[in-house]
């Protein structure tokens, strides 16, 4: 039967036939990672060019028009081609720049969020690493994003990116407490904060997006904040700031602040799959022949389907709208959530 | 109390009127609809009275120009762009027989085409790309603007005197 367990399993066994015909057994618990992070680095780049048409694709259709249709069937390569013209564009850097932390800081915007990958359980079994702190670990990873936005923001020499820089460090740092505590009430129920595992607990009850729908929102809000989107992209809102903390990138670097950005969609969606709709889980017991990592992807794209929804729905917020939105409605919401969800816990036991 | 309520009620009208504007993008997007014209594969009909260039009416029945060179048209235009001769034909009438409009210096004020009083000079919609790989190319005679009148583009004068009159014989009166 088609699944992912069974895929991982012969793809392994696979290239451990292959480091023995080497000569390299001795190796496997080193290369082993290595092929999955080059796996995941061409899925998510694939991934993220699927996107990036997509998004302009939702936008064409939302505003009536046609979007990309010229490069490929229906446009599919127009992102292939962008990808090439922005890696060889000439790299134009501000002759004032602070170098050591203006060339890093595509680097952690990029690693930071890609690292993420690493715990999603795409299916039963097929997950690079089901860490048994995997929560955590996501929640620690993808704020690293704050650190090169930042540091790319001061290393520019240039007030629009200083300031862009600014408003996001303030941004991140207020929507990450909303979006850390909308998924506690989820550990508080599972009691564990392995992503395999609490996909296990909705496979034996409901998804969790039937009992914290309230967590399930704030998530996906706060989510949307943290990866610096639309309606709260305010640190690179162009209308005010020209392009914000990355106004002095181009080329490749300017590459891999895009690529970041849409991992760090792509890792909050398919937490959020994860966490409240069931990851691999199929909506119906009589669907269960589709494999679970199919699912997923369907899952996936709907979750990021509705975030760019709210991108080409919802007007900017202003500054102070969105820092009254995320400390005055979302994280007393959040804590409330948490009170109510903890007495039920308390009286009902933990299956609700 | 009330300003917990408030409180409340605030932010599910709030929820509320997000989710109406995600039903309005979500049902344009699921529409499909476009309105969008890919040019230079589909054409816009452009409305019958667009100024997209200017052409010399000729009668295909009489086998001559409506235009007699009355320098109407030479004298009414801002750019003295038009340049045009006209000689007199044995039964009386003058006839144009160089007619030169350089379009590079044309404005398309129309200024022509309402001063001339003998219905030889007009706007055509059809003809709207106009642009040339040389300069030299837009300086027109009357065989490149020569035009004939289709039948359901008919004259539509505005005096109702000449109502009467059919399209064509004006050009004689």
């Amino acid at each position: 039967m088609l699944s992912g367990e069974n895929i991982v399993k012969s793809v392994s066994d696979l290239l451990h036939q292959l480091y023995a015909m080497v000569g390299l057994s001795a190796f496997k618990g080193v290369l082993d990672p290595i092929v999955a992070a080059h796996v995941m680095f061409g899925f998510i780049s694939v991934f993220v060019m699927f996107l990036v048409w997509m998004e302009r694709k939702v936008s064409a259709h939302m505003q009536s028009r046609i979007g990309p249709n010229r490069v490929g069937i229906f446009g599919l390569l127009q992102t292939v081609a962008d990808a090439i013209k922005l890696t060889i564009k000439e790299d134009i850097k501000p002759v004032h720049r602070d170098k050591i932390p203006y060339y890093i800081a595509p680097i952690i915007a990029f690693v930071a969020t890609f690292a993420g990958m690493v715990v999603i359980p795409f299916d039963k079994g097929m997950v690079v690493q089901d860490l048994n702190i995997g929560l955590l670990y996501i929640i620690a990873i993808t704020s690293f994003t704050v650190i090169a936005i930042l540091s790319a923001g001061w290393s520019s020499n240039n007030k629009f990116a200083l300031l862009g820089g600014f408003r996001s460090a303030a941004q991140i740092v207020s929507y990450e407490v909303p979006l850390v505590l909308s998924l506690v009430p989820v550990i508080m129920m599972t009691g564990t904060l392995r992503l395999g595992g609490i996909v296990e607990y909705q496979s034996q009850n409901h998804w969790f997006v039937l009992y914290q729908f309230i967590a399930f929102f704030i998530f996906i809000t706060s989510a949307t904040a943290e990866a610096n989107r639309a309606p709260f992209d305010i640190p690179e809102a162009e209308s005010e700031l020209i392009g914000g903390f990355h106004t002095e990138y181009s080329g490749v670097k300017f590459a891999m602040f895009f690529l970041g950005e849409y991992i760090a969609v792509i890792v909050s969606s398919a937490v959020a799959v994860t966490v409240f709709l069931g990851g691999w889980l199929p909506p119906f017991a009589f669907l269960a022949f589709v494999p679970g990592f199919i699912w997923f992807m369907i899952k996936l794209l709907l979750v990021i389907y509705l975030v760019m929804a709210f991108r080409w729905t919802f007007p900017r917020l202003r500054v102070d709208q969105l820092m009254d939105f995320g400390w005055k409605v979302l994280i007393p919401v959040a804590i409330l959530n948490i009170l109510v969800t903890g007495f039920c816990v308390l009286f009902f036991g933990k299956g609700v | 109390m009330g300003a917990v309520g408030h409180y409340f009620s605030s932010i599910v009208m709030g929820f509320w009127n997000l989710v109406i504007g995600l039903s309005v993008t979500t049902k344009y997007f699921l529409r499909m609809k476009t309105n969008t014209q890919q040019y230079p594969e589909e054409r816009l009909p452009l409305p019958e009275r667009s100024r997209s260039m200017i052409k010399l009416i000729y009668d295909g029945e009489k086998d001559q120009f409506n235009c007699v060179a009355c320098m109407m048209c030479a004298k009414a235009c801002p750019n003295s762009c038009i340049k045009l001769e006209g000689v007199r034909q044995p039964d009386g009438k003058r006839r144009v027989t160089t007619f030169k409009l350089d379009f590079s210096t044309c404005i398309f004020c129309g200024y022509c085409v309402e001063a001339c009083g003998f219905d030889a000079l007009t706007f055509v919609s059809e003809e709207y790309e106009n642009s040339v790989y040389q300069r030299g190319s837009l300086l027109q005679d009357e065989q490149a603007m020569k035009w004939v009148r289709p039948a359901h583009l008919t004259p539509k004068t505005e005096e109702p005197a000449k109502v009467a009159a059919p399209a064509g014989a004006t050009a004689g009166a």
